[in-house]
């Protein structure tokens, strides 16, 4: 479904990414893992169109997508989900899922869709006159996930969506990923907590330096050395 | 000085307070005061006010939008009431229209002269902005970064414009004799009637942001895009269009308040500059960046200019709007309605 191929970017003349690769299938849910500034945010703001990328190709449903705007892209049905504290802080949770919806063009179907995110995450239900400021950590990620939703997209990538969350509620979370993706959507996840990464996906990359250092089935990264040095940075001996 | 004696909010209001209660004193014990000169001043000071503020808007609209301050805002005014003035000259010796509507004959043609200003001055607005601002923040990334560079352009737009206004209607005052009715006795003074027109309409379009702002789906994105342009990008919006239409809306606004203007005073290619610093002035006082708060911060510098031109001293008119800047900004610094950058539109 979405393909990078030799990725190259960065922010102004820093290059973050020297030629990364990877591959989504249909319906999977694939886990992008790395330490801090090894890029992986940088392979989701390149695939929505918030940078431009230098050199390489990104296809998405078989078409190229690389450096088109940002909103078409999203048009297509590639939606980032942020981390939670990039909603809109002064509007409603119900006007935060409306802005989610923004290309929809029928009443009809914002409507449906915000039926369907109320299921998912039942929590913004009982919330959804409150301000967006007043929610707390995990009701944010929930938002951001639903917002996400709310366009009707066949993939989304989340950033980071366990970042500084409880335990609980990241089980939570992570339990409603491997729902949306029952329901048809495809999933690709960057994470900094690699176990509970690899619990959820089937698959798993592992990002240093700006290059895909290793990849595989979930199951077998889980108990990979080299994931752990590439994570680490350094040795085996620092480890 | 204040922030070093870390008097709080609560210390902030009473000094405040304390300011506005000695200059109602000053303005009580004043000689002319009346209650009928009060009515008059009042009446004068709202509709100064609402020009003020529309253009504050403006401004603040602009700064929530593309976090920039566009000093060349008052030029926009100026270039609005000459696009009014204009069309008011086009129509104003049409047989027809008097023939059709003999009664309501001068406020449909100003009506119209008013819509005019705010299609054209939208549409300019649009223009300058892809043309002239935009090409500045290919370089860094976007508006943001490029902040430096654009407030420079706005200054340099503002000559530039002022100059293409000299050259297209010269630089004498020009007369704009809209025909709306008799003046109206207010408080013992004969004020045209074009002062309530001025209240009116401008609170008119200011409830008309608030409404399209608030209740549209193009509003909501609007919103959006002032607090955040990497994530409206990622929900979808055209942040690029977006951006035009917010500066295009700043614009058209303005154009309104100059044509609002111009009967009441005259047309001239000089009046934006005084008006900027005044409109300037007003967001300040109503909390930079607030939308409402430019409005109540324009009545606010615009009764206050009135009242102490009236009761305390007329020859320093020009001076009291940025007294009340520089009170304001020393005991309050962020407004009236200061907004914490969060919370922004």
């Amino acid at each position: 479904m979405l393909k990078i191929d030799q990725l190259i970017s960065g922010y102004g003349s820093v290059q973050i990414l020297n030629g990364a690769n990877m591959k989504v299938e249909k319906q999977s849910i694939v886990a992008l893992l790395g330490g801090n500034g090894t890029g992986k945010s940088t392979i989701l703001r390149a695939a929505s169109g918030l940078i431009r990328s230098w050199k390489g190709t990104i296809e998405f449903n078989g078409e190229q997508i690389q450096n088109l705007p940002a909103h078409e892209i999203v048009g297509r049905g590639l939606v980032q989900v942020t981390q939670g504290k990039d909603v809109f802080p002064a509007m409603s949770v119900t006007e935060n899922l409306k802005l989610g919806g923004f290309i929809l063009k029928s009443k009809q179907q914002l409507s449906d869709n915000l039926e369907k995110v109320y299921n998912y995450f039942p929590r913004l239900n009982e919330r959804k006159d409150q301000l967006a400021a007043t929610l707390s950590g995990g009701e944010l990620q929930m938002l951001c996930i639903g917002r996400g939703l709310m366009s009707n997209p066949k993939m989304i990538m989340l950033d980071e969506p366990s970042a500084a969350l409880a335990p609980q509620i990241v089980l939570d979370i992570f339990k409603n990923i491997n729902r949306i993706r029952q329901d048809g959507l495809t999933v690709l996840v960057v994470e900094q907590n690699i176990r509970m990464a690899l619990l959820l996906a089937d698959y798993g990359y592992v990002i240093k330096d700006g290059v895909i250092n290793v990849e595989g089935d979930s199951k077998k990264l889980m108990y990979d050395e080299s994931v752990k040095e590439s994570y680490l940075g350094g040795t085996k001996a620092n480890v | 000085m204040f922030n070093k004696l870390r008097i709080g909010k609560k210390g902030e209001n009473i000094i405040f307070g304390t300011f506005v209660l000695l200059y109602i004193g000053w303005c009580v014990s004043s000689p002319d005061m009346s209650i009928e000169s009060l009515k008059s001043v009042l009446t004068i000071g709202l509709s100064v006010g609402i020009i003020y503020g529309l253009v504050a808007l403006g401004i603040s609209l602009i700064y929530t939008g593309l976090d920039v301050v566009n000093f060349s805002h008052g030029e926009f005014f100026m270039i609005g009431a000459f696009a009014g003035l204009t069309m008011f000259n086009l129509l104003g010796n049409q047989d027809w229209i008097f023939n059709i509507f003999p009664d309501a004959y001068g406020w449909i043609i100003y009506v119209v002269c008013l819509f005019t200003a705010f299609v054209s001055m939208g549409l300019f607005g649009v223009f300058i902005e892809r043309v002239f601002l935009r090409p500045l923040t290919k370089k860094g990334g976007g508006y943001t970064v490029a902040g430096m560079g654009i407030i420079i352009c706005g200054f340099g737009l503002s000559v530039v414009l002022i100059n293409v206004a000299y050259l297209i209607w010269n630089p004498v005052a020009k007369p704009f004799p809209a025909e709306l009715g008799l003046p109206m006795e207010i408080g013992g003074l004969f004020l045209p009637i074009t002062y309530i027109w001025m209240i009116v309409v401008g609170l008119s379009v200011a409830a008309g942001l608030w409404f399209f702002l608030n209740k549209t789906k193009m509003g909501l994105g609007i919103r959006a895009v002032a607090y955040s342009k990497d994530v409206s990008n990622l929900v979808g919006i055209n942040v690029p269009l977006y951006i035009s239409i917010i500066f295009g809306i700043a614009c058209a606004i303005a154009g309104i308040g100059g044509t609002l203007v111009g009967p009441t005073y005259q047309v001239v290619v000089f009046m934006g500059y005084i008006i900027l610093m005044k409109a300037f002035a007003a967001a300040v006082v109503g909390g930079f960046g607030n939308l409402p708060g430019a409005i109540v911060g324009g009545f606010t510098v615009g009764i206050f200019e009135t009242a102490s031109s009236f009761y305390i001293s007329g020859s320093h008119k020009d001076l009291y709007a940025f007294l009340l800047m520089i009170v304001v900004l020393m005991i309050k610094p962020t407004g009236f309605f200061g907004v914490q950058v969060k919370m922004k539109a």
